[in-house]
């Protein structure tokens, strides 16, 4: 059996209905060109325009957190790898995944939110969407807005799922799940 | 303006923007027609954005005549959906204008 065993890859691949999907550092110029592959995939996919947008949006707001964030500890280029998938479900509905390596305290604040964001409905999550960006700036959030998980949130059909892997030091693989 | 904007820092990409539309409201100007049609906005351009609808609101409390036409695709409610979340938090007319 040759190694990397591409067949059992893409069987995994086909088993979990992944459309696309990345491993390794992610550039600025990756994620627009990755965001026009997924672009084409879902208009060959004949997905509605409103949830091939949500699609998208999940999807750069994922890589641009994990970019901001990358940048917000400096890391070092080749620790800014990430993980993205955009698979379907069962129901043929869209998930966008992507997880990242995290400083293991930045891990579990990331997931208190994303656990008091799933106890919001819809019209919560808007109130604290419109709050946050009415805040001024915060020159520590290298341009983001804190918008992105909220915006997500309010994209999504479920609540995010989040997981937060630990391997015993300092770091921990954190990775955040869309159903659209 | 028109066309999709997700840049990582939207800020630099929309601070000349916003520093021209507040120099042009703060001399000069008794009006200003804005005219969008805008396609996907990534969260830091639609904070942006907003500053440019703030400095709008501002201008039209003190008497200026500004307005917004915003152009939107009728296949894609997304984009109506956004437009109509700007327009919550202005009193100026701000036109959303659907089209074939």
């Amino acid at each position: 059996m040759h190694s990397p065993d591409l067949y059992a890859l893409r069987e995994n691949f086909n088993r979990e209905r992944i459309m696309l999907c990345f491993n390794g550092p992610i550039s600025r110029s990756l994620i627009e060109e990755i965001g026009n592959a997924l672009k084409n995939y879902l208009a060959a996919d004949q997905a509605l325009p409103a949830a091939a947008l949500d699609v998208f949006a999940a999807y750069i707001e994922m890589t641009q957190n994990i970019r901001h964030y990358v940048a917000r500890r400096g890391y070092p280029e080749v620790e800014t790898a990430a993980t993205v998938v955009i698979s379907r479900d069962e129901r043929g509905r869209y998930i966008v995944s992507a997880g990242n390596l995290v400083e293991v305290g930045d891990g579990h604040a990331v997931m208190s939110r994303i656990n008091a964001l799933a106890t919001l409905d819809k019209a919560a999550l808007k109130a604290v969407y419109k709050e946050q960006l009415r805040k001024p700036r915060d020159p520590a959030l290298t341009g983001g807005a804190g918008l992105g998980l909220l915006d997500i949130a309010r994209k999504a059909s479920e609540p995010l799922q989040a997981a937060l892997i630990e391997h015993g030091d300092d770091r921990a693989f954190f990775s955040l799940r869309a159903v659209i | 303006m028109q066309g999709d904007s997700y840049p990582e820092n939207a800020f630099e990409l929309f601070g000349e923007i916003i520093q021209w539309v507040e120099d042009y409201l703060a001399h000069s100007a008794d009006s200003l027609r804005v005219e969008l049609q805008l396609l996907y906005l990534n969260t830091s351009s639609i904070k942006a954005m907003m500053d440019i609808f703030d400095l709008l609101e501002d201008a039209h409390v003190k008497g200026c005549a500004v307005s917004v036409k915003w152009h939107y695709d009728k296949r894609n409610e997304r984009l109506a959906e956004l437009a109509e979340e700007f327009k919550e938090d202005c009193t100026f007319p701000f036109l959303i204008a659907s089209h074939e």
